[in-house]
């Protein structure tokens, strides 16, 4: 017995953010050079009052038109976007979603690795017995943290949400799993004020970067050297472990799908792993970096634009914030 | 490596504009040279040297021959 994925399904917030558009507000960097270098043509952002409670709630609408929702018996929620400090906004989702009482919920806070770790706690629990089916919801709305004049962020991060229905399978379709953490590089992505730690400073002091972009400690920073720096070590690190821990060389894989960080980056990371591109993913074009739902946006396309098919082996890797990592396999 | 082939892999990789690109030519007055262009040093140095250096590292950089240095003068002809 295993788990395997059902459904995927994404929504997008209607405001679009186009290259056009931040290249005439900022008067720097031609929209032609931020799609060929970031691999980015447009992103979505989530307008004044849209929450990531109600990007979720999208998405999962989108799933559960065509599903049973009484046969749900565990909603998980990656975030770092709650709609409040408490409570957790998976339980609000449940009585928006109509789900029963006798569902557990709650969020995880992780950001770019998210899905992976969603679909090992939805593992873990499906095969213990603890439930049957699962809805893996990730959702995003980073765009708010971000400084309006913080042109490098606004360019990478869109926002968006997306819904995975996991359930019970003869055989395992969600293979084993790598996970790492590194919490030194905690400063590296960090939204500093907000929260416990810091309490949002309305004063707090306006920073320059070396790029002329403005962010405060109310801001989403995002030191992008020691990020690119992090990720080129990490990551062929945990595709390698990953291969290994499943008895399986690059050859036995059908498709790799990274985390959509920026074109640059990956692309970069796939020859330095050498995969053939043709085995690869590389496609945020019409959505930027949405965090934890980059992973499933893509999974989605790729089924759609017939990438990948049923039976697949998916390698599946995300990265970032934290930092934190996770990669497996998945079969379609 | 003779350091002017150095500079012009680097202004390739990173997209600059090649014409009076020396090694002592500020990298603030290069077209192009932006927190994009960062990435692409990164992944040069990386590539070629497999050396990785800090944000505070590519702080102090401010021309080709300090990437030079902090890359190490004896990787290249005198």
């Amino acid at each position: 017995m295993g788990t395997k994925i059902t459904a995927i399904k994404s929504f997008l917030p209607d405001l679009l953010v186009t290259n056009e558009k931040l290249s005439e507000e900022f008067g720097r960097w031609e929209p032609e050079k931020i799609e060929n270098k970031l691999g980015i043509k447009e992103r979505h952002a989530s307008s004044d009052g849209e929450t990531a409670g109600d990007l979720a709630y999208e998405a999962a609408e989108k799933i559960l038109t065509n599903y049973d929702r009484s046969k749900i018996d565990l909603l998980i929620l990656c975030t770092q976007s709650p709609d409040y400090y408490l409570p957790t906004t998976a339980c609000v989702l449940q009585s928006r979603l109509g789900l029963k009482n006798e569902v557990g919920a709650f969020d995880f806070n992780l950001g770019c690795s998210g899905y992976i770790y969603g679909l090992a706690i939805a593992k873990s629990f499906i095969n213990s017995g603890m439930a049957d089916v699962v809805l893996l919801i990730t959702s995003e709305t980073y765009t708010k943290y971000i400084h309006p004049k913080d042109l490098a962020n606004k360019t990478i991060f869109g926002d968006g949400a997306t819904a995975t229905i996991l359930e019970r399978s003869i055989d395992e379709q969600i293979l084993n799993f790598v996970l790492g953490t590194d919490g030194n590089g905690k400063d590296n992505l960090i939204v500093r004020n907000g929260y416990s730690r810091n309490p949002f400073d309305p004063k707090a002091k306006e920073i320059i970067t070396g790029s002329n972009d403005i962010f405060t400690d109310n801001n989403l920073y995002m030191n992008g050297t020691e990020i690119f720096n992090f990720t080129i070590e990490a990551v062929p690190i945990a595709v390698n472990q990953c291969l290994i821990k499943n008895n399986f060389t690059m050859e036995d894989i059908d498709f790799v799908i990274f985390h959509q960080a920026n074109k640059f980056m990956i692309d970069y990371l796939r020859k330095k792993i050498k995969i053939p591109q043709e085995k690869f993913y590389a496609n945020m074009l019409y959505t930027g970096n949405t965090v934890s739902s980059t992973i499933p946006l893509a999974i989605e396309d790729a089924l759609c634009n017939g990438q990948i098919k049923k039976g697949d082996k998916v390698l599946l890797c995300g990265f970032g914030v934290g930092y934190s990592w996770g990669a497996t396999i998945v079969i379609i | 490596m003779k350091k002017t082939d150095f500079v012009n892999e680097l202004a390739d990789y990173c997209e600059f504009e090649k014409e009076g690109l020396l090694v002592n030519t500020p990298l603030k007055d290069v077209e192009g040279y932006d927190s994009l262009a960062v990435m692409s040093m990164i992944a040069f140095i990386d590539e070629k040297f497999g050396l990785k250096f800090t944000a505070v590292q590519f702080e102090d950089i401010s021309d080709c021959n300090s990437i030079i240095k902090l890359i190490g003068e004896d990787r290249f002809e005198k």
